[in-house]
């Protein structure tokens, strides 16, 4: 009897000990970086996932029915993906434009209105050029007009130190107001009876770049892909992406080093609004194939979510927009069960702020 | 022997680190001790320990005799100790009265006309003269650096701890500070003096203690210790000497400033109409007393400050209207100020730091290409102590990020280098190898302006010497040109 209450006790001690040495190498390894990366992403998405069951049972749906159909609805099928890539496309070139001018620096709140501006240009530029050429000169306008409108405040930003953030908020109403009097007057198409352009002609219509049965792969994504590709590259291995980053982090440092930190800041709010300009063209073109009022659902604000969701890192774009376009592709089918879609962007929306408190916490650690 | 101070076997560890390890220190009552080490060796953490800013993880301190535990600095300055920390408190907003009883008023109501005799009477017992109503910000670094004694005086401390309180003032400053010193200390006040300035431990100190990596190293009567020994107690070694500086100036002139006026932050000329030529080869050290116009001279030449007048050519080229870039492509190299805000971005690694300032030289071209080159040979260059050059700048010691630097803006053929302070945060034998690695560029035909509020150091390494004060540039006479008296009075307007 003595002899098994030793054994035990020798067991239970050495439990304790290699409990603590394994708990003091996962100290130690989580000090050194890369585990702690792993470390966060899987809090980050145990936390998503628990926030979503607990919501979704707030709401009184069955959890694993509703999750189910949350999945075949955004992967489930070949059109289930195909739906998430049309969500995901808007959201990923969006992305690029706030990433860009994330990394200069600047909180580019202004995508939704840049996206409106350029759609509603990009639409009337296709309608009256009409075919292929329509297209790409619809997108070339629908990039300039989309950058026309970020530069006022990129200007007063460099020039008069407006912020940004209230500066694009601004120009957002104004645009939204400007292309609701276009497509109800000027660009108003001649048999439409609500407050929106004629249809594109169908040689003007993007095609899916590859269509398998229901699977389809839109154009417009691959040209996101390109985009994030080569602003990634430019970003990082080229001397005025370089001076770029450097403005972003610390516009003193970058300034005694040679870098005109005013005119990155303009430039850099040129580039992100003509990225979202182009994502707005290439919505047209693909997708909407006219522009009416109201025909931005708030992806520019979505994007501001995948942006900060991508973390430093311009590939990160891929994944946080596909799980945005996912999650509003999937919430359209939890109405089926009663439930509100909302529900889908407010567990997003925690989502987000966990990850902005990690990289607050990582960011206030530095300095200890 | 009477004993102010008696602290027995002081330790202290902040995660790896052992900042104190069994550190004693002994202080006689009414003397003035100095506690000496190179940056980092834990001077500071043992005073923190004295003043209650911190509680050390074992270790006894006896007050007069009594043993006492230090929870806070306010148990602390009950019991009469007393701190002057390196970035003093002085708030320029504040008048010099209410900076004096700020955080020890008498009660919620403020009774000016009584603090104001009290504080007059301290002055005048210290030999102090100050203009009570007038804001501090019109202070000078002397000025705030005595105000802080008389807070001391006026929280009654019978010990005051002085963290480097000559660190911003001239020699004829810092010879009438320390004769205040010892006035206090003969009427019985016990003073400890952190101090990396050897001379100044010989001229004024009885005793000197040197701490090294955490841990104490000797302990002597400053009459029975000799420079050679101390210096070498404090690096743990031997130093590198500092031979008599030896100019290889050419007669071509490189950097020639002219009548240049620049305005400071404030909107104040800060820069009256400067001028002077130097020579390819020369290092020049421009000493003075912090806030006479260095940093707005060195801003216009940078680029960074635009001058309202007057002329910068760098052989023969005008830099007026010359943007910061070009002037880096036609050699410019800096090791600035304030190196947190304006030479590294510390949330990247050190290789994306390496290119900071040289990114549109040919050597990055290829910008990685480029990093991944020279990045080692930069941190290599002052043994740059770091966990891999993939690592962010933010992860560095404030005195591995200064070796950077410096390293950095020595190593693509510089045609002329600003540096200000360049010693910051620097051993004494790294201070000496950067100095060298400057003297070795001049002998390749480059030319170096060094800012530095410590004379003792340009002294060591400049051959040429140039003083600001207010705003205005004087060069000493041939013959006074290495006299640190005559250079001391320049430096405060006297001569």
């Amino acid at each position: 009897m003595v002899r098994v209450f030793l054994l035990l006790a020798k067991l239970l001690i050495r439990c304790i000990s290699s409990g603590r040495d394994f708990a003091l190498k996962l100290y130690r390894a989580q000090r050194s970086g890369d585990l702690r990366k792993l470390f966060h992403a899987t809090v980050l998405g145990l936390a998503g996932s628990i926030l979503l069951v607990a919501s979704l049972m707030v709401a009184g749906a069955n959890p694993v029915s509703a999750i189910s159909q949350l999945l075949t609805g955004s992967v489930g099928s070949a059109s289930a993906i195909s739906g998430t890539i049309r969500e995901m496309t808007p959201l990923l070139i969006l992305g690029v434009s706030v990433f860009l001018a994330l990394k200069a620096g600047l909180f580019n709140i202004g995508a939704e209105g840049q996206f409106l501006v350029g759609s509603c240009f990009a639409a009337a530029t296709m309608l009256a050029v009409g075919g292929p050429l329509g297209v790409v000169l619809g997108v070339l306008v629908g990039a300039i007009s989309g950058g026309l409108w970020a530069l006022p405040a990129g200007y007063i930003k460099a020039f008069r130190n407006g912020h940004e953030v209230i500066t694009t908020i601004m120009l957002n109403n104004i645009a939204v107001n400007l292309t609701k009097w276009l497509v109800s007057g000027p660009f108003k198409g001649e048999k439409a009876v609500s407050a929106t352009t004629a249809t594109l002609p169908i040689n003007s219509q993007l095609t899916p770049l590859i269509k398998i049965g229901q699977f389809e792969l839109p154009q417009a994504v691959v040209v996101g892909i390109l985009l994030t590709v080569g602003v990634g590259y430019w970003l990082t291995k080229t001397t005025s992406g370089y001076e770029l980053r450097a403005a972003g982090a610390n516009p003193t440092a970058a300034e005694f080093a040679g870098v005109k930190t005013k005119q990155v800041t303009v430039k850099a709010m040129f580039l992100s609004g003509s990225i979202a300009g182009i994502a707005g063209a290439l919505q047209i073109a693909q997708f909407e194939h006219r522009f009416y009022d109201g025909s931005s659902v708030g992806y520019g604000f979505d994007a501001l979510g995948v942006a900060l969701l991508a973390g430093g890192n311009p590939y990160g774009l891929f994944a946080s927009s596909f799980l945005f376009g996912a999650l509003n592709k999937g919430g359209t089918s939890l109405m089926g069960l009663g439930i509100d879609k909302g529900i889908t962007t407010m567990v997003l929306a925690i989502v987000i702020i966990i990850f902005a408190a990690i990289k607050y916490r990582q960011r206030g650690g530095q300095n200890d | 022997m009477n004993l102010a101070v008696e602290m027995t076997q002081i330790s202290k560890r902040y995660g790896d680190v052992q900042a104190l390890d069994q550190v004693s220190l002994a202080v006689e009552k009414g003397t003035i001790h100095a506690l000496v080490g190179e940056n980092g060796a834990g001077k500071t953490t043992l005073m923190k320990a004295l003043y209650g800013a911190l509680i050390p993880d074992s270790g006894l301190i006896r007050l007069n005799g009594d043993r006492v535990t230090l929870k806070s600095s306010r148990e602390a300055i009950a019991q009469g100790i007393g701190m002057v920390s390196q970035h003093y408190g002085i708030i320029g907003e504040l008048t010099n009265l209410e900076n004096l009883i700020l955080g020890a008023e008498n009660g919620p109501v403020l009774t000016p006309a009584q603090n104001e005799q009290r504080a007059q009477e301290l002055a005048q017992q210290m030999g102090f003269e100050f203009d009570w109503s007038a804001e501090s910000s019109t202070l000078s670094p002397a000025g705030g650096q005595k105000l802080e004694i008389l807070k001391l005086l006026w929280r009654n401390s019978q010990i005051m701890i002085l963290d480097e309180p000559t660190a911003m003032l001239s020699p004829q400053d810092s010879d009438a500070l320390y004769a205040s010193l010892k006035q206090l200390a003969a009427s019985g006040t016990t003073i400890i003096v952190v101090t990396h300035r050897l001379p100044e431990v010989f001229e004024h100190c009885k005793r000197v203690t040197v701490v090294r990596g955490g841990c104490l190293i000797a302990d002597h009567e400053v009459a029975e210790v000799g420079a050679t020994q101390l210096a070498e107690e404090i690096v743990g070694g031997s130093v590198i000497e500092r031979p008599t500086p030896v100019s290889s100036a050419s007669g071509v002139t490189s950097l020639a400033v002219s009548d240049l006026e620049v305005k400071g932050d404030k909107g104040q000329v800060a820069v009256k109409g400067i001028s002077f030529d130097l020579k390819a080869g020369q290092l020049v050290g421009i000493a003075g007393v912090d806030g006479n116009g260095q940093r707005e001279l060195f801003h216009s030449i940078i680029g960074y400050a635009k001058p309202i007048a007057g002329s910068i050519t760098l052989n023969g080229d005008s830099w007026i209207g010359a943007s910061i870039g070009e002037r880096i492509i036609a050699g410019l190299r800096v090791i600035p100020e304030d190196r947190h805000h304006e030479g590294v971005i510390e949330d990247w690694t050190l290789f994306e730091n390496s290119s900071l300032g040289l990114q549109r030289l040919a050597e990055f071209s290829n910008i990685g290409a480029g990093q991944a080159e020279l990045a080692p040979r930069m941190a290599e260059k002052f043994s740059t102590k770091h966990g891999g050059l993939n690592q962010k700048m933010g992860s560095l010691s404030g005195g591995n990020q200064q070796r950077f630097v410096a390293g950095r803006a020595l190593e693509i053929y510089p045609k002329l280098i600003l540096a200000f302070q360049p010693a910051r945060g620097l051993d004494l034998n790294s201070t000496t190898k950067v100095y060298r690695e400057i003297r070795r560029r001049c002998d390749e035909g480059a030319t170096a302006v060094i800012v530095s509020f410590d004379l003792d150091e340009l002294l060591d390494f400049c051959d040429r010497i140039l003083v600001m004060n207010h705003g205005e540039l004087y060069e000493p006479k041939p013959e006074e040109a290495r006299d640190r008296t005559a250079i001391g009075r320049l430096m405060v307007g006297a001569a």
